[in-house]
């Protein structure tokens, strides 16, 4: 086994530790004096350099490790392979298209897509994306135009720093139906009948996803304030949308008037 | 800056377009509601880029593109169509489309993608 230090997060504190790294297993010395065996690991994710990873023996525990992008590479590269979760060599293209707008270089990898509990991995040799299971919009089962020809591929419409982003995965069309009803169960907690808002309440709904602010959607939709606020909390309750910013109509007291017309005075020559 | 022909026959997307278009300082020569309209105001206003949605009556995207790269082999030319047509984007780019944009899309990454195609 290698060494290499890495912080860990030990009874709600950072220690510093010689983490033993082997093919098939990790090691912590004292205090945490533990080894855990990859294909224990049921959940692996990763915020900043943090790789947060989920054993599951007779109960759960969460480990947090903290350590370099070298070691954070290796480590999760081997715990990816060997971890307790859905998995299938295949080609993937991440990021396709951003925005709406198809990404010129994009190109397909070979590697594996491998899906934990909450998120959808894509590893290759040079490769390691993860796609949180809370940021994904839709799946689809579309086709693709791969050399030349028309191919069924599954796309992943996902949020990425709050832009939508697609992926897609290619493979076998049989391994291909599996993996799709396998992502469409994981996130079914995000499906809705699609009945739920009208069409005028979609058209708001677009005009978010553009970037359009409520001014703008009242002149384009040609609606009042009272609607687009009416609309709005429909799409608030239906958990489709967020508020970021709550804006105010005033008007002036007769001190503000009265101030105006001074200053209005006061510019006159 | 540039001088932008839409064409789209859905009067939402136009609509949207103006805006976004608008928002990154960009004047919007003209507006038509089909592929023939589109090549006609194509000739009449000459303008700097178009973006060209595929499905249209009368006349579709692809064949409008075809036209107007026939009268000006410089146009540029973004190709805007809904998910699921993606199959369309070889066809436009060998067509001579310049880049394409997928609805819904969002409008920093539109105007980025108008951006780089003024300044090819």
């Amino acid at each position: 086994m290698k060494e290499v230090p890495v912080k860990i997060q030990f009874n709600n504190e950072w220690i510093v530790v010689k983490m033993g790294i082997g093919e098939d297993r990790i090691a912590f010395p004292a205090p945490v004096n533990k080894e855990i065996l990859f294909k224990t690991v049921a959940d692996v994710a990763e915020k900043k350099n943090i790789l947060i990873i989920t054993v599951k023996t007779d109960t759960e525990t969460v480990y947090r490790i903290l350590t370099v992008e070298k070691v954070l590479q290796v480590l999760k590269k081997f715990i990816l392979a060997s971890c307790n979760a859905y998995r299938l060599m295949a080609y993937f293209m991440s990021p396709a298209i951003r925005g709406g707008v198809m990404i010129k270089d994009a190109q397909w990898d070979k590697g594996n897509v491998v899906v934990v509990r909450s998120g959808i991995w894509f590893v290759s040799a040079t490769k390691q994306i993860c796609v949180p299971v809370n940021d994904v919009a839709e799946i689809e089962l579309t086709k693709r135009d791969v050399q030349g020809k028309p191919t069924d591929v599954i796309k992943i419409d996902h949020l990425e720093g709050g832009e939508v982003t697609s992926s897609f995965v290619l493979c076998p069309l049989s391994t291909l139906q599996v993996l799709y009803n396998f992502l469409r169960d994981t996130t079914k907690s995000m499906d809705m009948k699609g009945t739920e808002l009208d069409s005028v309440d979609q058209q708001v709904a677009m005009l978010v996803y553009s970037g359009m602010d409520s001014h703008a959607i009242e002149n384009m939709l040609n609606i009042p304030h009272k609607q687009l606020d009416a609309i709005y909390d429909k799409i608030l309750k239906l958990g489709l949308g967020e508020v970021i910013t709550i804006r105010r109509e005033i008007q002036l007291t007769t001190k503000g008037v009265r101030y105006i017309s001074d200053a209005t005075k006061s510019q006159t020559p | 800056m540039g001088k932008i022909l839409i064409v789209d026959d859905t009067l939402f997307m136009r609509t949207l377009l103006k805006n976004i278009l608008f928002s990154g300082g960009h004047v919007i020569a003209g507006e038509a509601g089909d592929g023939e309209d589109g090549v006609a105001k194509y000739k009449e206003l000459k303008p700097d880029l178009v973006t060209m949605d595929v499905v249209m009556p009368k006349m579709n995207g692809i064949e409008a593109l075809k036209a107007i790269k026939e009268f000006d082999p410089a146009a540029r030319v973004i190709m805007c169509t809904a998910v699921g047509q993606e199959q369309m984007v070889k066809l436009a780019i060998k067509s001579g489309a310049k880049g394409y944009i997928i609805k819904p899309f969002q409008a920093p990454k539109v105007l980025e993608e108008v951006k780089s195609v003024l300044a090819s």
